[in-house]
């Protein structure tokens, strides 16, 4: 996925050490998306070898030396390309609730019916943290990145609330087969 | 504050009988900003103005700060109607010839006040919903947004014990629809208690609860900030 770039855009704005990498990456997207160091390592060490990425040492007291990372002149002609450029691929149905609905016993449609339901739920109370957020947000001093993180949260309630009318669907077409006894044997 | 016993309501269409509430027991707290979603038919609206005093239940009792609904006379029935709640709609319901002003004072204009007492009352609470540049323009001369405002302002006039809400959102585009939620919440962190109807879950992720109607009964009731699992 993106890593490569969200990596090349942090370092664009700044020079940093690899934690404070990942600090910055929780910061603006953490919401949506975790890393762990070994994926922001391993990641940085394939971006030095491309040459995108250099790295310089500070030594440190008592302390093995601290790698300060920056961006090269060629990783940002990259970034700026990236940027550019429109994302061809849907949103992938890689979700592990379709793998779950997919090995559910389809003999026993009751069972589905309430993992959906549960699965609402959970959607909702999600969706109400993401708007409590948004409200400390909107109070808070508003400045450019500010904006930016209220426009995620929104993207991550719109898909939520794409989800949960999906599962509204199935709900309705998975009662509908079992009136009709498609389902139920 | 707000409490449903057993309520159900049904409806004759033609030959059949529809229930389009069966068997809701319900109570919604003092400061609570409650969510109703559910499919449209679901009962949402009749289970709204059946709090709103609008409609009668055919089983079953509600009661509003301890006082019945029922058993009471429509004198009686009218008076809370028009103190105890305030209703604001999905196509906003503004007098067309009214303008602004007098829309919000609207609920104590029919209550026999004069409109010399209640002009200053309406344009405070327009101005505390950024509507006083507004105040004398009619319906027709605002956009969406404007006029569920101007709905709102209307209904917190008298003060209610409850603001009911039936799709607030509905007609208005994502970015309007956000401001008047935003209204909302602001008017429930003041202390009101807000009764809203949706089938838009991210309008519904604005309560401290929400509840989902299925087929005229009550499904789920999430309640906001426990565990998520
Ligand atoms: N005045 C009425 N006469 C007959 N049927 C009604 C009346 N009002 C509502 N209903 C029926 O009751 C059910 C619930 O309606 P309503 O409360 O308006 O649902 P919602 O607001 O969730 O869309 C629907 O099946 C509807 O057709
Ligand atoms: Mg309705």
């Amino acid at each position: 996925m993106s890593i490569k770039y969200a990596l090349l855009g942090i370092l664009a704005e700044k020079d940093l050490h690899g934690y404070e990498i990942k600090t910055s990456f929780d910061d603006k997207v953490g919401e949506f998306w975790s890393l762990n160091y070994g994926q922001i390592y391993s990641t940085l060490e394939r971006l030095e070898k491309e040459d995108l990425v250099t790295h310089d040492r500070q030594a440190q007291d008592k302390r093995p030396d601290k790698k300060i990372f920056s961006i090269t002149a060629e990783g940002r002609k990259q970034l700026e390309e990236w940027l550019a450029e429109p994302v061809s691929k849907l949103r992938a149905l890689r979700d592990e609730f379709f793998i779950k609905l997919m090995f559910m016993d389809s003999n026993n449609p009751t069972a589905i019916l309430e993992l959906i339901e549960k699965q609402k739920a959970l959607y909702l109370k999600q969706m109400n943290r993401l708007t409590q957020r948004k409200l400390a947000l909107k109070k808070s001093a508003y400045n450019r990145h500010a904006l930016i993180s209220e426009l995620l949260i929104d993207a991550g309630l719109f898909h939520s609330e794409a989800d949960i009318n999906w599962l509204t669907l199935c709900e309705s077409k998975i009662k509908a087969a079992m009136t009709k006894n498609k389902l139920s044997r | 504050m707000i409490e449903l016993k057993n309520v159900s309501k049904q409806y004759r269409q033609g030959a059949r009988a529809v229930y389009a509430l069966k068997d809701v027991s319900l109570s919604i707290q003092k400061g609570e900003f409650l969510s109703i979603m559910g499919a449209s038919g679901s009962g949402k609206s009749t289970l709204l103005n059946l709090v709103g005093g609008l409609d009668q239940p055919s089983a079953g009792e509600v009661f509003i700060n301890a006082k019945p609904l029922h058993g009471i006379s429509d004198s009686e029935l009218t008076l809370i109607r028009r103190r105890q709640v305030g209703f604001i709609f999905q196509f906003f319901n503004l007098l067309p010839l009214l303008t602004a002003i007098e829309n919000v004072g609207l609920p104590l204009l029919v209550d026999g006040l004069p409109f010399t007492r209640v002009k200053p009352m309406a344009e405070a609470i327009l101005h505390k919903i950024g509507l006083a540049a507004r105040a004398e323009h009619r319906p027709e001369q605002l956009s969406g947004g404007e006029m569920q405002r101007v709905a709102i302002a209307r209904a917190l006039i008298t003060n209610p014990a409850v603001l009911l809400a039936d799709e607030p959102t509905g007609n208005l585009d994502s970015h309007t629809g956000e401001e008047i939620l935003l209204l909302l919440k602001s008017l429930h962190e003041q202390g009101q208690t807000i009764i809203m109807v949706t089938h838009d879950s991210k309008a519904a992720a604005y309560g401290t609860r929400i509840i989902t109607l299925k087929d005229g009964a009550l499904s789920q009731d999430v309640a906001i900030g426990g565990p998520l699992a």
